[in-house]
């Protein structure tokens, strides 16, 4: 950081004036970090172990020479930008910036076991102070990394400190850090295999991403090729570059159902036909996601000088991030509830349109009273086939939505020197923006949760898990990523022995080759979350996936851990 | 055409054979074996369930159904709690619906199994299946054997893998506690063994009844007289009963459940054969 203050300085000198503000900031900030970390080095100098006070004589002002002390030098970073409020910042690619140090140590003859307890006593740091929602959300602290993934030729950059992260994290059986692994059609089948035993552990991770749908989707989206094949994940699973972006990847969601809802209401009687109907309800979409390009165009990214000196082109450019001095300054936006839409246009085409059992008045009626009075309806609209269980018909009409607020959002400009981008996550919103919309055709009650980022309902059963992959990989996800994962919860009795734990992996790598971009494993068992949920004191350690992130059950919110429970659980 | 009730699709099934697997259940058994996990399998006709989780207690279906449960009660309930326990494929509408798995099986080194109730109580069915996914598909066939001779020859050999249960060796003691006769189980068995085919025979381990010295000794004698070289034990699965309440039924084996099985798997290796015990509770 030293050299990055000469930098700061060199360059205020030399600047023209109309940058002065930024560098004085940015300077100030750098001296409190240095400030802060002279006194740490004090303090540590009669109160922490010698290798920690030898560390902080070096570190953050001279660049780090053992992965020991990079390490020290990465918390540090990680505590002074979370004092600066940079919470949801992600590791990044940390088994490719942290490699060169590994490697260096073990030529010098430091034994591996070594690093190794220095690897995983920095994951155990991770798990201190970092409670950002005070007392809620535990665990949603943006702590994830990165590990593996394919240059442009094709190269794969997985080694041997990537693994070691994988057996740390293996070991260790902690909710920081979440891992992600980026994977392709390519990826040898012992790579799913050791993340499945992962998966095993019932932390929820790692979630995978799909090399091949996502670099070619973020060069669409207008990303330089090699800066496409260096992403990361923000925080759960905004796709991001490390280094290089100042994007705001959660800035707003498009409400599939509530769309669906709205357009049903206004033009349901008077359309002859489905494909009329539909129509409008692409209107609806394009309506919403231009309503995003409206109200979030021009959004700054809080001026944040600290964080903006280790953003590549903020010092160049003499820029704050909220000046969009980095080179990539997006904003991304949520698709929440595809699932619950898709299933209800479907039952209004069939039960509607086709069969014509009942008329459009009496549906209207039935969605305005809640099903109130409407039993026998709404166990009609039950009936109907539902995304999740492989039918071309239902998940067609999800292609559609997904197109249409794909090319509605995708390439807008922000009026921040940047674009949108469209995804398929949903973050809290499958609760927060699902408690007033009413009652839909696919069934869903007022009020009622929809399902979690890319994933099945919560009412639509689907078959199983090969449907499911099948269901959610139809599209072309290269237009959606801003990304949004498909979740699936395994009973843990799957993975009991090396069969169940091999073909999981291998339903994993089927839903890579088919093109899927995003996925999350969970090993759950109901009757435990259910016990755990009469009984906390007895489940305190029970770790579950929540959204982009793991938490402890016991810790969430009642309405999280409802969403758990009810999510589809596969069993064997 | 043929046609058969489909109780069941266990998508991702992982000990049906081998590989990563698509059962597919057949409703209507022959047998009716005291320790039966699967009771919607049972009957040959189509009977109503009901899953108690979610039910209101509103009386939809009770009233539709004029004080009984019958097919305008499902249509009633308005969380739709009660199905068909079957529904009614032919062959080429089963192959439809797993047209789109398939690939995702193949690579994966597995396939479709049929299972049931009892696959070989539809003979015709089955073997038409088992012809339209020849060379789509790996085929296998779990069955308790219980069927005619011809129908069974006819069916192996369209089948590529077997899974067979032998649960009593004594003639009585079958009959006593899965309501019928062994004499064509263990025909057809060595029917099996003499045609080549690839087969896993399974036992389940059912306390005092199944896993006693007697029995188990008399089933390892049979497959080492029969050259076969290995075998897997099926602990007691304590959860068969859940089942029972969703077809209006009671579960009420003759035998204590809370014995935990015996594997004996000393027996076993004694006549050269190599028991693998599958998952659950028991002794050896």
């Amino acid at each position: 950081m030293d050299g990055l203050r000469a930098e700061l300085l060199s360059k205020s000198e030399t600047d023209d004036g109309s940058h002065a503000d930024f560098y004085a900031a940015a300077l100030q900030t750098v001296d409190a970090a240095l400030d802060y970390a002279d006194r740490y080095c004090e303090f540590a100098k009669t109160n922490a172990p010698k290798t920690l006070y030898r560390a902080l004589c070096r570190v953050p002002h001279e660049p780090p020479e053992s992965f020991y002390e990079a390490c020290v030098f990465l918390q540090f970073i990680i505590f002074t930008l979370r004092c600066n409020r940079n919470t949801h910042l992600g590791l990044g690619r940390f088994d490719q910036y942290m490699l060169p140090f590994w490697r260096s140590d073990l030529k010098k003859g430091l034994p591996e076991e070594t690093l190794f307890e220095t690897l995983e006593e920095f994951f155990i740091s991770l798990n201190f102070d970092t409670d950002i929602y005070q007392g809620m959300q535990l665990g949603d602290n943006g702590q994830s990394l990165m590990l593996g993934g394919y240059d442009l030729d094709g190269q794969d950059r997985y080694n041997e400190l990537s693994e070691a992260v994988m057996n740390a994290s293996l070991e260790l059986r902690l909710i920081d850090p979440k891992i992600n692994l980026r994977v392709c059609s390519k990826t040898p089948a012992e790579r799913f295999i050791l993340a499945t035993r992962m998966t095993k552990q019932g932390l929820g991770f790692p979630q995978y991403s799909n090399d091949d749908v996502v670099i070619p989707g973020l060069i669409r989206l207008g990303y330089a090729p090699e800066d496409a094949a260096d992403y990361t994940v923000a925080a759960c699973w905004e796709f991001s570059i490390p280094g290089k972006g100042a994007e705001i990847v959660n800035i707003d969601q498009m409400v599939f159902p509530k769309v669906v809802r709205r357009e049903l209401f206004d033009h349901l009687e008077a359309c002859d036909s489905f494909d009329e109907l539909l129509e409008y309800v692409k209107l609806g979409v394009a309506f919403d996601a231009g309503e995003i390009v409206g109200k979030r165009s021009g959004h700054h990214y809080p001026a944040s000088p600290y964080l903006s000196v280790f953003i590549e082109g903020c010092v160049q450019s003499g820029k704050d991030v909220s000046e969009y001095g980095a080179k990539y300054n997006n904003f991304g936006a949520h698709g929440v509830g595809i699932a619950n839409a898709a299933d209800s246009l479907a039952a209004v085409r069939e039960v509607i349109y086709e069969r014509r059992e009942y008329p459009k008045k009496t549906l209207l009626q039935a969605l305005a009273a809640n099903f109130e009075g409407y039993g026998e309806l709404r166990n009609r609209l039950l009936s109907c086939p539902k995304m999740g269980s492989d039918d071309d018909r239902t998940d067609g009409i999800a292609r559609i939505l997904l197109e249409t607020w794909a090319n509605a959002l995708n390439g807008k400009p922000n009026g921040a020197g940047g674009i949108f981008r469209a995804g398929t996550g949903s973050a809290h919103e499958y609760y927060y923006s699902a408690r007033n919309v009413g009652a839909t055709p696919d069934g869903r009650k007022s009020g009622e949760m929809y399902g979690s980022g890319f994933s099945p309902s919560l009412t639509g059963k689907p078959t199983g898990p090969l449907s499911c992959i099948r269901s959610f990989t139809k599209y072309d996800m290269t237009r959606l990523v801003n990304g949004g994962p498909l979740s699936m919860e395994l009973h843990d009795s799957v993975f009991r022995d090396e069969e169940g734990i091999e073909k999981v992996a291998q339903l994993v790598m089927a839903f890579i080759r088919l093109g899927g971009h995003q996925l999350q494993l969970n090993s759950v068992n109901r009757d435990v979350l259910l016990d755990a949920r009469e009984h906390p004191e007895a489940h305190r350690d029970l770790i579950v996936r929540v959204w982009g992130w793991s938490g402890y059950f016991v810790e969430l919110d009642k309405q999280y851990q409802e969403h758990i429970i009810r999510r589809t659980e596969f069993q064997v | 055409m043929t046609a058969a009730l489909i109780f069941s699709f266990e998508e991702f099934a992982l000990h049906d054979g081998p590989g990563m697997r698509v059962t597919v259940f057949l409703k209507g058994c022959p047998l009716r074996c005291e320790w039966c996990h699967n009771p919607e399998g049972q009957r040959f006709e189509n009977e109503i369930i009901k899953s108690q989780a979610g039910c209101e207690n509103c009386g939809a279906c009770l009233k539709a159904g004029g004080g009984r449960l019958n097919e305008k009660s499902v249509r009633a309930c308005p969380n739709r709690l009660l199905r068909m326990s079957g529904e009614s494929y032919t062959p080429e509408h089963l192959l439809e619906r797993l047209r789109g798995v398939l690939p995702i099986l193949n690579d994966a080194g597995g396939g479709v199994t049929f299972s049931g109730g009892e696959p070989l109580a539809h003979p015709d069915f089955l073997y038409e299946c088992l012809a339209l996914l020849e060379g789509r598909t790996h085929r296998a066939v779990q069955t308790s054997g219980y069927c005619e001779e011809e129908p069974f020859r006819h069916v192996l050999d369209q089948t590529d893998f077997f899974l067979y249960d032998l649960k009593l060796l004594d003639p009585a003691l079958h009959k006593r506690y899965t309501g019928a006769d062994n004499t064509p189980i263990l025909r057809n068995f060595r029917i099996l063994c003499d045609s080549g085919k690839p087969f896993i025979t399974r036992i389940p381990l059912i306390p005092g009844v199944t896993d006693t010295e007697q029995n188990l000794t008399d089933i390892a004698r049979f497959l080492c007289d029969n050259g076969v070289k290995n075998a897997e034990l099926l602990p007691y699965n304590r959860l068969a009963g859940s089942k029972y309440a969703s077809v209006g039924r009671r579960y009420a084996p003759g035998f204590d459940e809370t014995v935990i099985s015996q594997a004996r798997t000393d027996i076993f290796r004694s006549f050269g054969v190599e028991p693998k015990v599958l998952w659950g509770d028991h002794v050896d």
